[in-house]
């Protein structure tokens, strides 16, 4: 494979990228610890709502009275808990995948495409913070962190992990789990219930799709035999014309393929 | 060292029919995600029906603006535009004292307009390439800008087919206090780059505005298309940077600090 790269001028956007990550992530802490006030004011409010409830019923009627006064809250905070467990699940199986690709010669070795490497190891740290995140506001809302990776997804990675044979198996295995990433945070845009948590789920949908974006226009050059030309700057004359517009075949972000609120909840 | 390319790489091994190929795949996909989306819209646009009066809605710093005004590469906001109806002349302002679009809605106007105006630009750019104005254009941009302006004339429309439902007028063109300078910039553009700039602060922006709009929309169905347009922004957006030779993900979180604020609509 040709060496194309401006190593130096690659390594100013790494830097560069760095530093609107740090800006990023300044905005990003905000928005979380002004979700977690808002929802444990109102896990607060529930709880007050139940003694209330209870002093003025009798204790024989507390469990009328818990039902009376349980505040819908309580229900919306418990399936944020889950979403938030659900996506670090996913964060977590993405780490674990790009860490397994970045072993594998082709993707992390000294002949591997030096793009596609540097993508590898920034995008793995971008998906350990995102598992951060989701578990920091899962925890600060009384949830467990979810340390382990999804469970339906795991044994699907587990599986094509053995069958890899070149960069076009990885590429193709990391598409996956960004799509499934990016369409389960769309889908959870509109479950949670705060408008914070909406939020941190757009920010991370956001990037996850960039990922996927990235992944398919590599993946159209691989296919076409031209590795060459995965290069930053690339030689834009050179790219087929597909490639112009295979990173985005939607003009509306699908949802079909979101993982359920519950299925990485720790139980 | 890595050095630098200075040969061209050989032709791209992909044949014209495995290009229709793939471009008849794309326009598939895209064909498919759509119902789904306007049946979302139906129901923004049922809920919001009642809001066509104009009643204002309480609401966090959407409707008060976020955080400075946001300024578009070298833009002054202006302070109101002309109606016309060319591609690339701005839209009617409003010749009412009383606003036409107020609450949610005016967010749909406002998330129109943007679409008018990524249309405007991207029409606009394969209008001056035709006539030769930035030399050799490679293919994979010409691809970009065809697919990517019709992603943003159906989110154009699926915003104002929420205004047409709701009985308000559609937004046609872009009556935006940003739109004269973004024309003025793109009509000063001498080379692929430039135009790449600029599409690139366009797609920057709508996917800020989106974010918040997530958080700050009351109606679901307002949401969920806020949700699931912004994606599609950033993926542009990530493959734009690519082209111009930038790491095409260099944010570990989107954020928000791009978004228009509603006075900036001026129909």
């Amino acid at each position: 494979m040709d060496d194309i790269l401006d190593e130096r001028r690659f390594r100013e956007l790494l830097v560069e990228s760095d530093d609107m990550q740090s800006d990023a992530m300044r905005g990003t802490r905000h928005d979380l610890n002004a979700y977690v006030a808002a929802a444990q004011e109102a896990r607060f409010e529930s709880r007050r709502d139940l003694r209330l409830g209870g002093a003025l019923l009798g204790a024989g009627a507390l469990g009328a009275a818990a039902l009376a006064f349980a505040s819908p809250a309580a229900a919306a905070s418990s399936q944020d808990v889950m979403a938030l467990q659900t996506a670090a699940g996913l964060e977590n199986l993405a780490v674990f995948t790009y860490k397994t690709a970045l072993t594998l010669p082709f993707i992390g070795g000294s002949s591997a495409n030096p793009v596609v490497k540097a993508f590898a190891m920034k995008t793995m740290q971008q998906h350990t913070e995102h598992g951060q995140a989701f578990n920091a506001a899962a925890t600060k809302l009384g949830g467990k962190a979810q340390t382990a990776t999804d469970p339906k997804y795991t044994p699907i990675v587990q599986q094509a992990a053995g069958g890899i044979k070149g960069p076009e198996d990885v590429v193709a295995l990391a598409i996956t789990l960004e799509d499934v990433a990016a369409e389960t945070y769309v889908a959870d845009i509109g479950l949670v219930s705060t408008s914070d948590l909406r939020q941190l789920f757009a920010s991370v949908a956001g990037v996850e799709s960039q990922h996927k974006a990235i992944l398919l226009a590599v993946q159209a050059l691989l296919k076409g035999g031209a590795p060459q030309l995965i290069a930053l700057p690339p030689d834009a004359a050179m790219l087929p014309a597909a490639a112009g517009s295979v990173g985005f075949p939607d003009a509306f972000f699908p949802t079909s393929n979101a993982a359920p609120v519950a299925e990485g909840a720790v139980q | 060292m890595i050095r630098k390319r200075t040969q061209k790489a050989p032709e791209m091994a992909i044949s014209e029919r495995e290009l229709t190929s793939m471009t008849a795949e794309l326009d598939m996909l895209h064909k498919e995600t759509f119902p789904g989306v306007a049946k979302t819209l139906s129901e923004f646009s049922a809920n919001l029906a009642h809001l066509g009066s104009g009643r204002p809605t309480a609401r966090r710093s959407f409707l008060a603006g976020v955080g400075g005004a946001v300024v578009i590469g070298s833009v002054a906001a202006c302070s109101s535009s002309k109606s016309g109806g060319g591609s690339s002349t701005p839209a009617a302002a409003g010749t009412s004292s009383l606003p036409k679009y107020t609450g949610d809605l005016k967010i749909v106007a406002l998330a129109a307009a943007l679409e008018n105006l990524a249309v405007t630009a991207y029409q606009d750019a394969l209008t001056m390439a035709g006539k030769g104005q930035f030399g050799t254009v490679p293919p994979a941009v010409a691809t970009f800008v065809t697919t990517a302006m019709k992603q943003h004339q159906d989110h154009a429309a699926a915003w104002n087919g929420v205004l047409q439902k709701a009985k308000l007028p559609v937004v046609t063109g872009a009556p935006l206090t940003i739109t004269k300078d973004q024309v003025a910039m793109l009509q000063a553009a001498k080379s692929v780059p430039d135009v790449a700039k600029l599409a690139l602060n366009l797609e920057n922006v709508a996917a800020d505005t989106y974010t918040f709009a997530t958080a700050n929309v009351s109606d679901a169905g307002g949401i969920m298309t806020a949700a699931t347009i912004q994606p599609v922004e950033t993926m542009h957006a990530a493959i734009l940077s690519f082209v111009l030779g930038e790491y095409p993900v260099p944010n570990t979180f989107w954020g928000d600090s791009r978004t228009l604020k509603p006075d900036m609509l001026t129909a």
